[in-house]
């Protein structure tokens, strides 16, 4: 027991230094107001979140948070079938599968936004293909709007919806399927009462994991969109550098953070559901 | 088998998890601070032709650490927090004038730096600084009106042609909002230091009809825009215009009737220096004519060295763009520290960035 102690003693050390007292600093900041030379004077004030209350910073927050639910949308839509297929593939060909589908983040993110760019823009790749195949006769205005945006929000955020449900399908007990079989069920009856049910929680884990990272994204609308979008994170970035205003973007970053763990905790309680009704499930077998 | 493919997936995630974090943050060295011979210096990135800072080495026999920021505010945060451990910095004109009022920078000794009267008069002792106690010009240009001579064939003028209807869709302006409104207060013929609450609301009325015609909001890659003509017409630095003239040359570059913004960059000596001599040395000999003139050929900008002008190329010399700004100087109005006004701006800002 005491050995234990010492063992988790440097990962304590670690959190608590380098986690929980920055999220202290953060909170206390929020609750701070700035002097006409941006610098922070702690005096107990709530002004921070009552300027988050007026409909303009209202509405970029719904626009976020829109954004990123379409977001998640999509990248559900096209990463449940990927994992799906990824499983169905033959033994050997499921890791390189895999890797393929981490393969991009072996280069930085920025530097993907700017060769997302170089496709798009005006005498980028795609333009200059059908111009010169003679299919439009005018470059389409495919980058600096909000479908660009959309595309390299999807593009980036993909792999954290396709991994999870990757491995709850990988997980998926093989004779539950057999079962319906036996007793008749249509392979697309099998799947949609046994697969997608069970495979929920890596769906929910995916869900959580695109749209949290979505709410904080600033780089793509910087890049992609031309920084022509207000969304959250590009609104709390202009706090701490132009605006220089930090408690205010502290208040921000801290109503982004509770949303996030409201978000988590809902996911928790919905997991244990399903566990303690897979349980029965199995009772009953 | 299973738990194999599990491990590679969760390694994966974290892989992720790592590199989404990574990003952005790039690693900075650490200043040596007890070695009596090393220069600490924190600029922006490519802002010295590198064998100019070799010859300094080499001949006051010490090392020179450089270390780069990306902004001012990023400046401001770094020495607030101990600027201690740098000897020498290059704060913009309105972040010198914060800086002095927030008492971050050491007099400097103007008798060590007898080449600061190389430079040209009227900017010995700008707005910002204006009796040339805390600091020194080092590039200086001025905002103005980058065009595609392909797609713009009338010669702009005016602010006002910003906002011409055939160019919608295709106006690129910086992503800096004193620059934005600033403009737009030059428009009316106010100044762009204005907080006048009624003066702010006519440019921002104004600038919400020309938000729906500009393509990006840009600052770091305006250049690359404009290279590839993605931009037709928008505002652009003189220093910024001619290396994109460089690359493309249907660029074309003028400074509006109604005014802009002059802007600089510095040196300065922040309190607590330990080098702070050297520092100085080192500002002076920045101003010999002969390595300014090698200086100013390399990065690109304007150089303020009147003395140095004879050493220039022709080239150098004879560069549209950065003559613009020689000849327009008159038009330049410098961006002062607005203090609490900045929260206005900001606002202003954010809403500008909503409308669709």
């Amino acid at each position: 027991m005491k050995n234990g102690k010492i063992l988790v003693a440097p990962a304590m050390l670690w959190l608590s230094l380098f986690f929980a007292i920055p999220m202290f600093i953060v909170v206390a900041v929020s609750f701070a107001s700035r002097t006409p030379y941006g610098q922070v004077i702690f005096n107990f004030t709530l002004a921070n979140y009552q300027r988050f209350l007026e409909p303009l910073y209202i509405r970029i927050f719904i626009d976020t948070v829109f954004t990123a639910f379409v977001t998640t949308v999509i990248t559900f839509a096209m990463g449940y079938p990927l994992a799906y297929c990824i499983t169905k593939l033959p033994h050997k060909w499921q890791q390189p599968g895999l890797i393929l589908v981490m393969i991009p983040f072996w280069i930085n993110f920025l530097i993907r936004s700017y060769a997302w760019v170089i496709i798009l823009r005006s005498q980028g790749l795609i333009n200059t293909l059908l111009l010169n195949l003679g299919w439009i006769s005018q470059p389409l205005a495919l980058l600096y709007n909000d479908y660009a945006v959309m595309l390299g929000m999807v593009y980036a955020l993909l792999p954290f919806m396709v991994l999870p449900i990757y491995v709850s399908i990988e997980q998926l007990d093989a004779r539950l399927l057999e079962a319906a079989s036996d007793l008749g069920a249509m392979p697309f009856t099998a799947f949609r009462k046994i697969t997608f049910p069970l495979t929920l929680p890596g769906v929910a884990a995916g869900s959580i994991l695109v749209f949290i990272s979505a709410l904080g994204m600033f780089v793509v609308p910087d890049v992609m969109g031309g920084a022509k979008s207000a969304l959250i994170g590009n609104l709390i970035q202009n706090q701490f550098l132009s605006a220089r205003d930090w408690p205010f973007g502290s208040a921000l970053s801290i109503v982004l953070a509770i949303l996030a763990l409201v978000l988590i905790v809902l996911y928790y309680k919905a997991i244990q559901k399903q566990e303690g009704g897979g349980r029965n499930e199995e009772k009953l077998a | 088998m299973m738990k194999k493919r599990i491990a590679v997936v969760l390694m994966g995630i974290f892989a992720i998890a790592i590199l989404a974090m990574g990003c952005g943050s790039g690693a900075k060295t650490q200043p040596v601070k007890s070695e009596p011979q090393v220069l600490n210096l924190f600029s922006w990135a490519d802002n010295f032709s590198p064998e100019v800072l070799a010859a300094f080495e080499k001949k006051y026999n010490c090392k020179i650490n450089y270390d780069v920021f990306a902004n001012n505010e990023e400046l401001l945060a770094k020495i607030q927090a101990g600027g201690s451990q740098y000897d020498l910095i290059q704060p913009s004109d309105y972040m010198v004038s914060t800086m002095i009022k927030l008492n971050l920078l050491e007099k400097l000794d103007k008798n060590k730096i007898p080449n600061r009267n190389n430079i040209v008069k009227n900017l010995q002792s700008p707005a910002y600084d204006p009796t040339g106690d805390y600091s020194v010009i080092y590039t200086w240009g001025m905002t103005g009106i980058v065009y595609n001579k392909k797609y713009v064939k009338e010669t702009p003028t005016s602010w006002a042609d910003l906002w011409n209807p055939a160019y919608k869709g295709r106006v690129i302006l910086l992503n800096d909002n004193r620059e934005v409104f600033g403009m737009a207060l030059k428009k009316h013929g106010f100044s762009n230091n204005s907080i006048d609450k009624d003066q702010l609301d006519t440019a921002f009325a104004d600038l919400k009809k020309l938000a729906p015609s500009v393509l990006a909001y840009d600052t770091d890659t305006i250049k690359q825009k404009f290279i590839a003509e993605e931009g037709w017409i928008g505002t652009m630095w003189s220093g910024d215009a001619s290396f994109t003239y460089k690359d493309n040359k249907n660029i074309g570059f003028i400074i509006p009737k109604e005014g802009t913004v002059i802007w600089a960059d510095t040196f300065a000596i922040p309190k607590g220096a330990k080098h702070k001599d050297l520092a100085e040395k080192f500002i002076n000999f920045m101003y010999e004519p002969k390595i300014s003139a090698q200086n100013y050929e390399y990065i690109g900008y304007n150089d303020p060295n009147e003395k140095a002008q004879a050493f220039h190329s022709k080239e150098f010399l004879s560069d549209p763009m950065l003559k613009v700004a020689v000849d327009d100087v008159k038009q330049g109005e410098w961006l002062k520290d607005i203090g609490s006004g900045l929260t206005l701006y900001d606002r202003y800002w954010t809403e500008l960035k909503t409308i669709k």
